[in-house]
């Protein structure tokens, strides 16, 4: 760490003083305590050395032609508002009035002749002293700085440059002078939901930033192996329990939308109220903070769950941070939820949420400075991967038009094959996909094609397990709203199931460009008639279909699908 | 002096009580206020019925008596905590960690 105070470099004092035989007195002993010694003879002319040399001690005489010694001083003084320079009067005058007035006009101290070398030599230290300590105090701002500004640029640059989709998801950050600790995250799951993360670590700086990496990594990563947003919560709360200190933690609100099922899961551990509106800038849904900030619980609390909301396509969700309610204007009012929920709204209807907020806080604010991070992210509920998923359709044609199945698949010879039986209890616990995903990349590598076997392995694990084990019906699905009745049904059965069970089996079968993949799921369920589903799926549009759609995208996705054992049992394979 | 602190032997009950604002200017004396009480079974009682405001930082100095107070099998209550403070506890959803009197 650089310390001033050590840096060997002259110090230059001026010396002002109308009397050229006191300046040479005062230059003489200055350069014994080895100052470099400028000199002035009237006020007008030591403002000029002053500019042009910003000295390190300034030694000023009252009574002096031209311009007097406290005019120069209060000059002095104005000039020098960010360096500390300090100025000692030097006068015969040992009158209280020039003591008060040597003060009043911004003068460190004053020395009255006549006075021995010791005396004025002793003065000049105490004041060296002063000045080093100012330095150090200085240099150490200076390193406080840096670290703030280091973590500022850990989070921009480094984690949310990575972030995703972000022309579509409105993204305002606002560092305060000390940077805050505000982090966002957004990342894509594999079968096309988008997860998105506002957090706001406690504490400023450097300190604030320690969470941060390890939390972005676990997000991306477990998003990445398609686990469900109530694990990511799970294991972020544990991994900041166990890496941060008892006093920081992390606010956030965590939000799972799904385009496909027009629902959004939302969980909100210590962050404001996140919001849902409508296009015509109804608020729709406020969702409160349900649990403590991660990171302060070794564990989630047992009744934890996230809220899940039908949603219109066109609607949008707010996150923020306290940043925005709590910013002050110059009487010290906050800018509170009422403004914010005007500003909101007005912005909605301009269609452009981050820019209209973060001017309205700032008109709110003016110039007064901003103690905290200023975060919103403005989350659409659709359309923020359009791109990708007409690539994903064609990819899928090419593919059918290159490979025949063979005849009989289970004659050809496997590579490998993978088994995971999950009963009972477990089946509400564990999420067989990601254990399925890894394996297929430990072995296989790392392709493009994985993230359609994603979207296979959980539509059949999903179709097995709650039509299937659990018996729900997916007429339930067939309304916006019945979807959150169907999501709550769903939780109420998994948290009382005993027994049953789902077996999956992949094997793995080599082709000269590529591979085919052999997926079987079997369930406990009392299966159901193939056939008549078949015909009603044949009598309806199941594109636009809340509930079917699953099969739909099965049919379109695999080479071949056929249910067994009535249903109980279905067989597919994926090949490229 | 923005801190006021109350032993009362007889009880084993430590009163903290925070003038205007609770936040990281008060770490020190916070910190000073209980870390010599190490009497067993101590109450610790946080009264905020004259703060005026408290951020995250304040929540985290909490955090850090709590810690204090469950070494001693002791235990932290707070009370009568203002609207804007209030806010801010159920926000982080304080009262699943700790008994709040209002």
């Amino acid at each position: 760490m650089p310390n001033v105070s050590t840096i060997q470099e002259t110090r230059v004092a001026l010396v002002v003083d109308d009397s050229k035989m006191q300046c040479r007195v005062l230059q003489k002993y200055l350069e014994e305590e080895s100052y470099r010694v400028i000199i002035a003879n009237d006020g007008s002319e030591a403002v000029n050395m002053y500019i042009q040399h910003k000295p390190d001690l300034v030694l000023m005489d009252i009574n002096m032609p031209v311009m007097n010694g406290y005019e120069a001083t209060l000059k002095i003084k104005s000039l020098s508002s960010d360096a500390l320079c300090p100025l000692i009067f030097i006068t015969s005058d040992d009158t209280e009035k020039a003591f008060i007035e040597s003060v009043k006009v911004g003068g460190d101290g004053i020395l009255v002749r006549p006075f021995s070398p010791e005396v004025f030599k002793a003065k000049i230290q105490s004041i060296q002293r002063i000045i080093d300590l100012y330095g150090n105090v200085k240099s150490l701002q200076q390193e406080q700085q840096k670290d703030a500004e280091l973590a500022e640029q850990l989070m921009s640059g480094v984690i949310e440059a990575r972030n995703f989709a972000l022309d579509k998801i409105g993204i305002v950050k606002k560092p305060a002078a000390l940077f805050s600790g505000d982090i966002q995250l957004t990342a894509l799951c594999p079968n096309g939901n988008l997860n998105v993360m506002l957090g706001d670590f406690t504490g400023h700086g450097l300190r604030s930033s320690i969470g941060a990496i390890p939390l972005a990594s676990t997000f991306r990563a477990m998003t990445q192996k398609g686990f469900s947003l109530i694990d990511i919560i799970t294991q972020i709360n544990k991994q900041l329990y166990d890496l941060l200190p008892s006093d920081l933690f992390l606010g956030a609100v965590f939000v799972t939308v799904s385009e496909h099922d027009k629902s959004v899961y939302i969980f909100n551990g210590g962050l404001p109220d996140a919001y849902i509106l409508s296009t015509e800038g109804e608020i729709k849904h406020k969702i409160p903070s349900s649990h403590p900030p991660m990171g302060v619980m070794p564990s989630l609390l047992p009744d934890t769950g996230l809220t899940v909301l039908s949603v219109d396509p066109t609607d949008r969700i707010e996150l923020i941070s306290d940043g925005i309610v709590e910013a002050r204007n110059i009487d010290g009012e906050m800018f509170e939820f009422d403004r914010f929920e005007r500003s909101l709204i007005k912005g909605i209807k301009a269609k452009n949420v981050s820019k209209t907020v973060l001017k309205d806080v700032m008109d709110f604010c003016e110039d007064m400075p901003q103690e905290d991070d200023i975060s919103l992210i403005d989350i659409p509920c659709s359309n923020w991967d359009t791109t990708k998923n007409v690539e994903e359709t064609a990819t899928t044609v090419n593919v059918d038009e290159k490979i025949l199945p063979e005849k009989d698949l289970t004659e050809s010879l496997s590579a490998w094959d993978w088994q995971l039986k999950l009963a009972g209890s477990r089946l509400g616990k564990i999420n067989p996909i990601p254990m399925a995903l890894n394996q297929i990349t430990e072995i296989e590598g790392q392709s493009e094609h994985w993230q359609n076997l994603f979207t296979i392995l959980t539509e059949l694990f999903i179709n097995s397990l709650d039509h299937g084990v659990l018996g729900l019906s997916s007429d339930l699905k067939s309304t916006a709203e019945g979807f959150v009745l169907y999501f709550n049904e769903r939780e109420s059965r998994l948290s009382q199931l005993k027994d049953g069970f789902v077996d999956i089996k992949l094997s793995f079968h080599p082709l000269p460009s590529g591979g085919r993949i052999k997926i079987i799921v079997k369930d406990s369920g009392s299966g159901f008639d193939v056939e008549l589903y078949r015909e009603k799926l044949k009598t309806r549009d199941a594109r636009n279909q809340l509930s079917g759609r699953g099969i739909y995208l099965l049919e379109q996705l695999c080479e071949t699908l056929v249910y067994k054992n009535n249903g109980t049992l279905v067989e597919v394979t994926y090949a490229w | 002096m923005a801190i006021k602190v109350n032993l009362s032997k007889e009880n084993n009950q430590l009163i903290i009580r925070i003038e205007e604002r609770f936040d990281f200017s008060l770490h020190q004396a916070f910190r000073d206020a209980y870390i010599n009480v190490k009497t067993n079974n101590t109450e610790f009682v946080l009264d905020l019925s004259s703060t005026s405001y408290m951020d995250s930082s304040a929540l985290g100095m909490i955090l850090l008596l709590k810690d204090h107070a469950e070494v001693l099998s002791g235990t932290v209550t707070i009370r009568k905590p203002s609207d804007t403070v209030n806010k801010i506890l159920e926000i982080a959803q304080f009262h699943r960690l700790l008994k709040i009197e209002y």
